[in-house]
């Protein structure tokens, strides 16, 4: 209040008064300034409180009850749990179903991450550096997959690998490819590969986009001078935009881990229901079933503390491992 | 004085926020009680519900019967009843997959019924237990810890068994199988035709039929003692003779069935049946309902059979499958939800739900049934043929273990050759095992 209605000097005054008292206006300014910067932080916090009130309540306290639960028996509803200790975990080891569950996780994660990755970037260069007639149609038509919710997405390549009159075999049949048609969803080898599928066919877009964004971004000047230097297409990509763009990769690196994890689940649930017989059961749809069909509530937490280490070890191992300074231009 | 206001500001989103995940409950208003029911909106639709409630509360004014009902009603009920704000009366059964009324089985959690069976219906004469098909209570279904206390009501039951074309039938001149011979021998005669002789939608739907088969094989003891996990029960003769015929039985499924049992695609393989490209699927009676929309061939007729019988003249059994209304032992208006139950096996209520095709187990209401409904409820009738209801005894719950799935979900594996049948049976003595252990 005081401050704030303390009457400033006007303009032409401030080199008066301060060459005629340096002392008190160098005194006045040094109290003022923390004053101020302490009625800073105090406006910054109050803003940030509801968001940091609201993370407490809904991130921070149900992400350690997962951890607390992990370490119970109880069935998520009666008043009595039983402290286990690492019981849960240990169970876990001996559980095939849970270790075909996290093969399969980490088929996915790699599977798509690798190919997404691979197509995403070069759809990518294409897009940015060849003047594609309709490129723009293309990325269009290569984003829609994105909006669509999953429940769409699954009757999708349920008509795409209907073993019948699907997409797939049915051209598979046109090209005489007959001893090539599958199953898709039957079979218990093939069905992780066939959610694989979807799952890259759902994030393509997004990623080439991320990506093209990124390597718009890129000064002309530098493909310009490698090509006075006679350096070719593939050359320019691996030498110039991929480094560029390195940032970028690696921060989709998690993004891929984070969807491998929560899309495959979304997906396995809408498309097979982790069947045939729990070939691809995924650890989240695994974890449903523990927690919620099996009334194992502390089991499917502890399958949740796997799933929380798994992939924050993993989001670590591969920021650590792609480490690099960072280029500028 | 602004940053003042800022702050207060901060403070009632904070606290608006708080109390908006806070939502406050209702409470009964002066005199009149409110009942909570919660119920699945399944294949029988809602409105029959609400035309229940109404005339309920014709003739109960201080009652005023709140409806809750939703096809994945276990979302709805759930967090509220983790806040302790329970339903009065709960129509759910038990094999879904949220698996609520089992879970709460398991923890204890429900009203004991037992005193509702003596008590009189509302505006009539006789007791509930009275007007109750014989053999419908006294289950694993109703009686889940194996004692005398009914605590899950049987709401609606429906007889569930192989359903095919029996159009298909009459043209080909065939005849509906009573054993397994003949059916084996029908298998045959129709692969020649290119007629795959089984299939089922999803492998979860063969519970109508392994219950049947395992009290054909060996009767309703060696039943209950599979489904009570006697030591060593897969091991019998009984298990592997029953494990043998499915086997046999997985032989002669159409190539397809794997490929389409998930929750995606399992109407084409219902629609196998309607095509005549396989004869048998096991279901339940709603298939009527929610294929009648489906393409189907020429002079195609609904048929209900219980599975073939072991040998020729051999009792036979057909899974009865029975939705139950229950009370939570949480509930705050237990008293006025035991005379809200009473009144649902009501003349006037059961008129109203056979009206929606939701069939009460009362005796005698069979006569009173037509159409498709008619025909599906007379196998009740054959006097070899007797209804098996229950399923699989409630224990603690134990981690990683779920028997259905061993039971159920291995036939895709048997059929796509991925596990065997001495594999099978060895899995499934582990997972009794386990859940014998965890029952004593």
């Amino acid at each position: 209040m005081t401050t704030l209605s303390t009457p400033t000097p006007p303009p032409g005054s401030t080199n008066h008064a301060s060459k005629s008292a340096p002392v008190g206006g160098s005194s006045r300014r040094g109290t003022r300034g923390p004053a101020r910067r302490r009625g800073n932080t105090r406006f910054v916090l109050a803003c940030l409180l509801p968001a940091l009130v609201l993370f407490a309540v809904f991130m921070v306290v149900p992400t350690m009850n997962v951890f607390r639960m992990s370490f119970y028996t109880w069935s998520g509803f009666s008043p009595d749990k039983r402290f286990v200790g690492l019981d849960n975990f240990s169970r876990l080891l001996d559980d095939e179903q849970f270790v075909r569950a996290f093969q399969n996780t980490v088929a996915l994660l790699v599977v798509v991450t690798v190919v997404t990755m691979g197509m995403g970037l070069f759809l990518a260069a294409i897009m940015t550096r060849q003047r594609l007639r309709g490129r723009n149609l293309y990325r269009f038509i290569l984003y829609i997959p994105n909006v669509l919710s999953v429940v769409v997405i699954a009757a999708v390549f349920s008509a795409v690998y209907d073993q019948e009159n699907g997409l797939l075999n049915s051209t598979l049949r046109l090209l005489s490819l007959d001893g090539l048609q599958q199953v898709w969803l039957g079979d218990q080898k093939l069905v992780v590969y066939s959610v694989a599928i979807a799952m890259v066919w759902q994030s393509l877009g997004y990623y080439m986009v991320l990506y093209m964004a990124s390597m718009s971004s890129i000064p002309e000047e530098l493909y310009e001078a490698s090509a006075l230097d006679g350096a070719s297409a593939a050359r320019q990509f691996f030498a110039i935009t991929l480094p560029l763009i390195w940032q970028n990769l690696r921060t989709t690196l998690t993004f891929f881990i984070m969807s491998a994890v929560n899309l495959s689940f979304v997906l396995v649930r809408a498309m097979t229901g982790g069947g045939p017989d729990g070939s691809s059961e995924v650890l989240l749809s695994y974890m449903y079933k523990q927690a919620y069909t099996n009334s194992s509530y502390g089991y499917g937490m502890a399958i949740g503390v796997v799933i929380f280490a798994f992939s924050f070890l993993v989001s670590l191992l591969v920021s650590r491992a792609t480490r690099r300074e960072p280029l500028q231009f | 004085m602004r940053r003042s206001l800022v702050l207060a500001g901060a403070a009632v989103t904070v606290f608006g926020l708080l109390a908006g995940c806070s939502a406050g409950g209702g409470g009964s208003d002066s005199g009149r009680t409110t009942l909570k029911v919660a119920a699945l909106e399944g294949g029988y639709g809602r409105d029959m519900y609400t035309q229940v409630i109404k005339q309920y509360e014709a003739s109960h004014p201080d009652i005023d019967v709140q409806l809750q009902i939703s096809k994945s009603i276990e979302d709805e009920i759930t967090p509220n009843m983790k806040a302790g704000r329970y339903p009065d009366v709960v129509v759910l059964g038990q094999g879904r997959e949220a698996a609520l009324t089992e879970t709460l089985i398991k923890d204890k959690a429900l009203e004991d019924l037992t005193p509702v069976l003596k008590e009189k219906v509302p505006g009539e004469n006789t007791t509930v237990g009275d007007k109750l098909t014989e053999g419908i209570v006294g289950n694993l279904n109703t009686n889940p810890y194996r004692n005398d206390q009914t605590y899950l009501m049987p709401m609606y039951y429906a007889p569930t068994g192989l359903f095919y074309n029996q159009g298909l039938f009459e043209q080909k001149g065939w005849k509906v199988p009573s054993t397994w011979d003949e059916m084996f021998a029908l298998g045959d005669t129709a692969k020649k035709q290119g007629i795959p002789l089984f299939t089922y939608p999803t492998a979860g739907y063969l519970d109508s039929f392994f219950f049947a088969l395992l009290a054909d094989v060996g009767g309703e003891q060696f039943y209950t003692d599979v489904m009570t996990y006697k030591k060593d029960v897969w091991k019998t003769a009984n298990a592997r003779k029953a494990l043998d015929i499915t086997t046999r039985l997985l032989d002669y499924a159409a190539p397809a069935t794997v490929g389409y049992a998930n929750e995606q695609d399992f109407t084409k393989n219902q629609q196998l049946v309607l095509d005549n490209k396989a004869l048998f699927m096991p279901n339940g009676t709603w298939i009527v309902g929610e294929m009648a929309e489906a393409p189907r061939a020429k002079g195609f007729k609904w048929g209900l059979t219980p599975l073939p019988a072991v040998t020729a003249g051999s009792k036979r059994y057909i899974t009865t499958s029975v939705e139950s209304v229950w009370i939570p032992s949480a509930a705050e208006n237990k008293d006025a939800a035991k005379d809200f139950i009473a009144y649902l096996y009501s003349d006037e209520a059961a008129k109203t739900f056979a009206e929606s095709n939701a069939i009460q187990p009362i005796e005698g209401i069979v006569s009173s049934l037509s159409g498709e409904n008619a025909e599906f409820y007379k196998v009740y009738e054959d006097p070899s043929v007797a209804p098996l209801v229950g399923g699989f005894a409630s224990t603690a719950p134990v981690e990683g273990v779920d028997i259905k799935a061993t039971l159920f979900d291995t036939a895709n594996s048997i059929i796509s050759g991925d596990t065997t049948e001495n594999k099978w049976q060895d899995a499934l003595n582990d997972a009794s095992e386990k859940l014998r252990q965890a029952g004593d």
